[in-house]
């Protein structure tokens, strides 16, 4: 099978530790069909959204390093240009299903000083709230990141450009099905005090390759990127994010939590770069994974790499099983185990639900999140 | 605020040079010709001939590593493998050629022999010149010699571990060694036997555009323990030299092994250096490592925990200044159950120089229960250093604790406030926040090294606060 080697680090380490990239073996369509099944929508209408958006050619720093597809074959381009000040939403959302499944997406989001924003970007496999002959359960409703009757395809790049004093929400929710494959860019610009926060749910996909550079230009320019993660079965996910602090006082802040079940593997590799002249940047970077299984393995990356040195960076990372004082104490108030690991993983994953706004988002990752931890 | 200035380390008693005189020095470049020489002159038996021919094709075969530090300026036609000083090794400092004498007094081994070492190794160039050890030792069986006569003497107990621990294919550096390798110790100690002071073994490299690649075989058997002292220094010259040395370390069950490494080598070389440790059940093996020399240090030792219960802790500083490129960390593979590792990291960098903490964890999947702690801290004194933390995490088990934690950054500005705040002045409390950034390394350095080490470490502080 071709192997295509997709998310690399910016920085080498010896090649026997296996986590210099991922050696990607899904196989990448040639031709990429259209797409309709996205709906765009709004609260306040104020924002200019373009679909059909003739972007130009791009170049990334860091990327998934599929962009070719992207700038050749994207079926989906649009532009948000945001010029509210309101944190009122902005929702795309892209369901797959058997006539739509394959989706190359180019959207750029572009923040004007001083505007707020609150967008969401879903990925799903469509749900189809019937019983099916596939359905392993037939008492159950289907579940889009479970129900996998077929293969989809994505790969996107989603560009942010926070200008001056713009505060920018970015929710990216992943809930594909566990056949398909998911390979998604994050590319962004954080200019002077600007705030950027990415929250990333990867809960879909039998392999998810998930690249986010932040480049963090502006004076105090802030970033805080929240991402959890959940792998069940075989399935693989891949992140590799890389934050690079030119700007005086800039922020960076990377928090990475995620569970392993079964045979999964998660890479997480995390580089915060400051460069020369980030004079009192500030980085921090954590990532936690609970292990659910003994077959489920965790590599991890941590980098802090520094050319300043008025600055203060600092990362941590832990891995193993649910603490077992943590598991009996809830199952001495009458849970059973698996209710026990459900709930600490549901406590870990708590500081990012409670930062999506949307009632019906946040129900539906913690129903995908539950039928994951089944 | 006002920089604090942390001086380079002082390396005048190392870079005095003596005359290249030699007894007989190879031509530079790398050949099978060469390698032939190279075994024919050090009268090897065949089956180590064969093993450097054979590493010598693997070394051909092997790509230069795609990562780390660049390694462009080396150039292996401009480097002799091979110098043999001018005498035989001796058993007495007196029988030591007066030149090579001297050396060795102004690094002050021989004193240091005379007043806490139990026995001591020195290498020139390629060939150990001296090698003594305490009577007593000899009578409970302890072997310290250098590794031409372990191969000579000791044939089998070299045969089953020679490059076994360090397989020649580990990576292009490994194989180089093997093929030319030269000098260095070999220690075996028997069972239960334990070694109450340490074992010293230096290695001083004076011919220019040379390479020194001497080879460690120490074994502990079951139950022994044996703390040994590797240090190692070059003058500088204006050409690249090369180390390449190679560490084997075998560590029976329940049997303790530390082993201190203080590395002060020129500013000219590069040291590409590789050990490894095998740990037997509820064995430990310590690894104290002081990195201050070398133009590059690609340097990560490795433990690898084979024996249910087996530990092992790592310690280390380095400090890169001007011109340097100090590469280093350390591996560990956790392969049984309750098997635990601790590492601790710190680095200094300044004057543009550069330190790299790069790291391996592995836990395998029959590992349960096993434990892993790894702390590093960098300490940047300028803005034109560079000081970068690569570790690699690789879980392959639910039933582990492992926790990595990182940090870098300059001298707190809020901590010496604080001791201000104390009536200490800034000066000291500058000098006082770098000693204690390095005293959890230095405690665990041999204390000839540690009083060193601190007196390095001397500030000097320029300018006022504002």
């Amino acid at each position: 099978m071709e192997k295509v080697k997709l998310n690399q680090t910016p920085v080498r380490t010896c090649r026997n530790f296996k986590i210099n990239n991922i050696d990607f073996t899904d196989k990448i369509p040639s031709r990429i069909p259209d797409f309709h099944n996205v709906k765009i929508a709004q609260e306040t209408g104020k924002d200019e959204i373009i679909t059909d958006y003739e972007f130009d050619n791009f170049e990334v720093k860091f990327g998934s390093g599929l962009e070719d597809q992207i700038k050749e074959q994207a079926n989906q381009k649009i532009k948000i240009d945001v010029k509210s000040k309101t944190d009122k939403e902005i929702k795309v959302e892209f369901d797959f299903d058997e006539e739509n499944l394959k989706l190359v997406d180019y959207i750029e989001i572009v923040a004007e000083e001083n505007t707020t924003s609150n967008i969401y970007i879903i990925y799903r496999n469509k749900l189809c709230n019937e019983v099916q002959d596939h359905c392993d359960d037939p008492s159950q409703r289907c579940s889009g990141v479970q129900c996998a009757p077929y293969k989809a395809y994505h790969n996107g790049l989603i560009r942010i450009v926070a200008n001056n004093n713009s505060k920018v929400v970015v929710n990216i929710i992943n809930l594909m099905n566990k056949e398909s494959s998911n390979i998604l860019g994050v590319d962004s610009k954080i200019e002077d005090s600007a705030k950027l926060k990415l929250n990333i749910v990867d809960f879909g996909a039998k392999t998810s390759v998930t690249n986010v550079y932040s480049n963090l230009a502006g004076k105090e320019a802030n970033n805080l990127i929240n991402s959890i993660y959940l792998g069940t079965d075989k399935e693989v996910i891949d992140m590799n994010y890389i934050a690079e602090c030119f700007g005086e006082k800039s922020n960076i802040n990377i928090d990475v939590q995620g569970a392993l079940k079964d045979e999964a593997v998660k890479h997480f590799k995390g580089t915060i770069d400051f460069k020369k002249g980030c004079k009192k940047a500030t980085g921090n970077e954590a990532e936690n994974c609970m292990l659910l299984s003994d077959k489920a393995k965790s590599l991890a990356l941590p980098m802090l790499l520094c050319s300043e040195e008025d600055v203060e960076g600092n990362h941590s990372a832990s891995s193993g099983k649910a603490d077992n004082k943590e598991i009996f104490y809830i199952m001495s108030r009458g849970f059973d185990k698996k209710s026990a690991e459900k709930l600490l993983v549901r406590a870990k994953f708590n500081s990012l639900l409670e930062g999506i706004s949307n009632q019906e988002m946040k129900q539906e990752i913690s129903y995908e999140m539950d039928q994951k931890l089944d | 605020m006002a920089k604090t200035q942390l001086e380079e380390i002082n390396r005048n008693i190392y870079d005095f040079k003596n005359k290249d005189d030699y007894d007989y020095k190879i031509k530079k470049g790398l050949t099978r010709e060469i390698v032939e020489e190279i075994s024919k002159q050090k009268n090897d038996p065949d089956w180590m001939r064969e093993i450097r021919l054979k590493a010598l094709e693997i070394y051909n075969q092997l790509e230069m590593p795609t990562w780390g530090p660049d390694l462009s300026e080396l150039n292996m036609d401009e480097i002799a493998t091979y110098v043999r000083p001018k005498g035989k090794m001796a058993s007495s400092w007196e029988d030591v050629p007066e030149e090579i004498r001297n050396t060795f007094d102004k690094l002050g081994i021989p004193d240091s022999e005379k007043t806490s070492l139990a026995g001591v190794g020195a290498q020139y160039d390629s060939e150990v010149v001296y090698h003594s050890m305490k009577e007593d030792l000899i009578k409970q069986g302890v072997i310290y010699t250098d590794m031409e006569t372990a191969v000579r003497e000791y044939p089998e107990i070299v045969k089953k571990y020679f490059m076994k621990c360090v397989p020649i294919n580990d990576h292009k550096f490994v194989a180089l060694h093997a093929a030319v390798w030269s000098g260095g110790s070999f220690v075996y100690v028997p069972k239960g036997v334990k070694l109450d002071i340490p074992l010293q073994s230096y290695f001083r490299l004076n011919s220019p555009e040379s390479g020194q690649f001497e080879h460690t075989l120490i074994i502990v058997e079951e139950g022994a323990s044996l703390h040994f002292i590797e240090g190692c220094s070059a003058p500088k010259y204006n050409k690249v030299n090369l180390h390449a040395g190679c560490v084997e370390l075998y560590v029976g069950d329940n049997a303790y092994l530390r082993y201190s490494t203080i590395e002060n080598w020129s500013k000219n070389m590069m040291n590409l250096n590789t050990k490894k440790a095998i740990v037997g059940k509820n064995a430990q093996v310590d690894w104290v490592s002081g990195s201050f020399g070398s133009h590059i240090s690609m340097l990560y030792p490795m433990s690898i925990l084979n024996g249910e219960g087996a530990k092992t802790e790592y310690t280390g500083i380095s400090f890169a200044g001007k011109d340097q490129n100090l590469d280093t960390g350390f591996k560990v593979i956790h392969n049984a159950p309750n098997t635990s590792s601790v590492v601790n990291s710190k680095s200094i960098s300044k004057n543009g120089g550069k330190c790299t903490y790069r790291s391996l964890v592995r836990i395998m999947e029959n590992a349960k229960n096993s434990k892993s702690s790894v702390s590093c801290e960098s300490l940047m004194l300028d803005d034109f250093s560079i000081s970068d933390t690569i570790p690699t995490n690789d879980i392959r088990t639910d039933e582990v604790e492992f926790s990595h934690e990182a940090s870098i950054g300059k001298i707190s500005e809020k901590t010496i406030f604080y001791l201000m705040s104390r009536g200490i002045s800034e000066e000291d409390a500058k000098a006082m926040i770098v000693r204690g950034f390095a005293y959890p390394i230095s405690k665990e350095l041999p204390v000839e090294y540690a009083v060193e080490m601190n007196n390095l470490i001397n500030l000097e502080l320029e300018g006022a606060i504002g």
